[in-house]
């Protein structure tokens, strides 16, 4: 019995079955010189791979061939590019250990944009690729189940915009050839520089599904975001790995916590919204809306009185709005009340003011006119009692200076807007701030694709 | 279980399935053919080139609930690279296959109840029409050739054995795969499995891992 895949384990604890004797233990690591300059080549894992980079020259030798055929020769002469992750070492990820035995660098043909690829081998679950792309990681396993685009047919999917996988749909980020670049290191292929396929990219954050494929293989593969700190963790290159600075914005399957909060606060923001607009809506609906008082005033236009008294009224309910509706016959006029409100037993006072006025005539656009000739105010939370108005009027523009009459109106308990409003307003402050910074993430997230959805395309 | 002699070095060789016509005497490498009680060496095995495999004979797993144990093995290799077919009894007796290659591990089961499409109407992306089982698409058409073989199998498995293998994926993990073979053609179906949902059991020690 062995003990976890992965894990050092020890030897000795394996049974003995006298039928099948132990296979060969010796170290399996294989060494030739290389065809092209004649430098040591060193396979780490014979007979699972099938080509090596040699260290001195970088030519790509067939060690599947007996005479270690190049595959291609001399294609970098200098260590172009340095992996973060050096060769050979190993590290945790989801659970299990691998250890870095490839490195390629791939790029776009058509953009030139760059990234790396490293091949991780574990001999119980095969390889696995680690794709660090300016600061940001992603763990790649290849799936054999297939994706199914939105109308289920199959893989003939090079034309499709979004596929579906377990539930989860992603949406074409990318489409383009790849190139390989550089190499070193072993492969489980023949790995051949400067070889293109075709790769399209679809997203779900934090998950990306990849299809790479040419005339002979089709291939789909699952990516998963892994947080930097987690890589430099796992493979000990703490601090190693290229600066905050240089990784650009978010990564493109970087979970966003400004889109996580948005995905919550949206739904629970219109269920609010929702709410409140009922319940508004009800008590609008049950305001008895009831008129305490209607005074009729006469007034000598052009001029000014001071403390009227409006008659006492009586205010029903507890605590409810109150609304004061002033009609004025202004025609190119105006006509203006300041006063206040009492309650003939508290003393309490709620002073307020309003203005009708209203303009007309006509100028080289034609007719024109503003204002109104009535105006109303509310006061919210207005005790129950006896209560009285004291008034004083000014007017002007008159043209007409014979006494005309106004009128005020009192009414109580009538269906109020206003405090509606200004509770949406405060309730979605939040949400617009989420989906500010929502925005910001995902576009910064999509403006290295070509399928941006924040771009319109006219 | 039935024991038999190799005729070559003597040693016991084990035949835990009747299905299994065919065997490797585990210590001199003799390549055996039997014919009821009777062995007969046809050749020999050459050692096996390196191999990063965590499986052997002896190795048990589940799949489906049930229990098998690998009795045997076929390595095929083909253009570009190789893969274990790793022939597994049941607890009933039935037998199976455990192919594995670069980490992907599927279990499958002989079928009989189909018809095969020739080999020369199928094409990559083709659909076969499995009835019952299903629609299955081929993935890649493969020419291979026995490479390796240990342990008991159920046909002549002699290194050189030359064979077309047509491997095709169905719903979800559902696999197929439809061997042509000089005199013969098989289909199995069975299903891909994460290595760790195998719970595997005796597995080869791997140096440094």
């Amino acid at each position: 019995m062995v003990g976890n895949p992965g894990e050092p384990e020890q030897p000795d604890e394996k049974p003995v079955d006298p039928t099948t004797p132990p296979p060969p233990s010796k170290p399996k690591v294989k060494t030739f010189s290389c065809t092209a300059c004649g430098a040591p080549v060193t396979i780490r894992y014979p007979g699972a791979t099938m080509s090596v980079v040699c260290d001195s020259c970088h030519s790509v030798i067939d060690v599947t061939d007996k005479n270690y055929e190049i595959l291609s020769k001399y294609f970098s002469k200098a260590d172009l590019y340095t992996p973060t992750i050096p060769l050979n070492t190993r590290g945790k990820l989801e659970g299990k250990t691998w250890e870095v035995i490839g490195f390629m660098v791939r790029s776009d043909v058509a953009s030139k944009y760059y990234w790396m690829e490293y091949l991780l081998f574990n001999p119980y679950y095969g390889y696995r690729f680690l794709t660090e792309d300016k600061g940001h990681w992603i763990f790649v396993t290849m799936i054999k189940r297939k994706p199914d685009n939105k109308a289920g047919i199959g893989t003939s999917i090079t034309g499709l915009s979004r596929v579906q996988l377990n539930d989860r749909v992603y949406r074409i980020y990318n489409r383009g050839l790849s190139r390989v670049d550089y190499v070193i290191g072993e492969f489980y292929w023949r790995v051949v520089v400067g070889s293109q396929v075709t790769s399209v990219d679809y997203i779900d954050p934090p998950e990306m599904l990849s299809n790479e494929y040419d005339e002979t293989e089709n291939i789909w593969s699952l990516g998963k975001h892994v947080d930097t700190k987690e890589v430099e963790k796992a493979f000990k290159i703490e601090g190693k790995t290229p600066k905050s600075f240089y990784a650009s914005g978010i990564g493109v399957i970087e979970p966003s916590r400004a889109t996580a909060e948005w995905k919550k606060m949206g739904p629970l923001w219109a269920l609010f919204l929702g709410f409140l607009t009922c319940a508004q809506i009800f008590f609008s609906g049950t305001a008895k809306n009831t008129i305490a008082s209607q005074y009729v005033g006469n007034f000598v236009p052009n001029t000014k009185i001071n403390d009227i008294t409006i008659p006492k009224f009586n205010l029903e309910k507890n605590s409810a709005n109150v609304k004061i509706a002033m009609t004025a016959p202004v025609s190119n006029s105006w006509f203006y009340v300041s006063g206040e409100m009492v309650n003939n037993t508290t003393g309490a006072s709620y002073p307020f003011e309003m203005t009708s006025e209203y303009y007309f005539g006509t100028d080289s656009d034609g007719a024109w006119s503003e204002g109104s000739t009535t105006h109303d105010l509310e006061i919210s939370s207005v005790p129950g009692g006896e209560y009285y108005l004291n008034i004083d009027t000014e007017s002007g523009d008159f043209k007409n200076t014979n006494e005309q009459s106004y009128s005020i109106t009192v009414s109580r308990d009538t269906p109020s807007w206003h405090n509606y409003w200004w509770f949406v307003f405060l309730v979605s402050l939040p949400p617009l701030y989420s989906w500010i910074a929502m925005r910001r993430d995902e576009v910064s997230r999509w403006s290295n694709s070509d399928f941006n959805p924040y771009v319109s395309n006219s | 279980m039935l024991t038999l002699s190799c005729p070559s070095c003597g040693a016991n060789v084990d035949f835990k399935s009747k299905a299994s016509l065919f065997a490797v005497c585990s210590f001199c490498k003799s390549s055996l053919v039997r014919q009821d009680m009777d062995l007969e060496k046809i050749g020999t095995i050459s050692e096996l080139v390196d191999d990063m495999t965590p499986i052997q004979i002896g190795t048990t797993g589940m799949f489906s609930n049930e229990k098998f144990e690998v009795i045997g093995r076929l390595k095929v290799g083909y253009q570009d690279g190789y893969w274990n077919e790793w022939f597994a009894i049941l607890g009933d007796g039935r037998v199976a296959w455990l192919a594995e290659a670069q980490g992907f591990y599927a279990f499958c089961y002989p079928f009989f109840d189909v018809q095969p499409p020739t080999r020369a109407s199928l094409v990559v992306g083709r659909t076969v029409d499995f009835g019952k089982k299903g629609i299955y698409e081929v993935d890649d058409i493969r020419d291979c050739k026995c490479v390796y073989s240990e342990g008991e199998l159920p046909f002549n498995a002699q290194q050189g054995r030359a064979s077309t293998s047509v491997d095709l994926s169905g719903f979800e993990d559902e696999m197929a795969t439809i061997e042509y073979a000089a005199t013969e053609t098989r289909v199995f179906l069975g299903a891909y499995q994460d290595f760790d949902a195998f719970q595997f059991k005796n597995l080869r020690h791997i140096d440094g891992w």
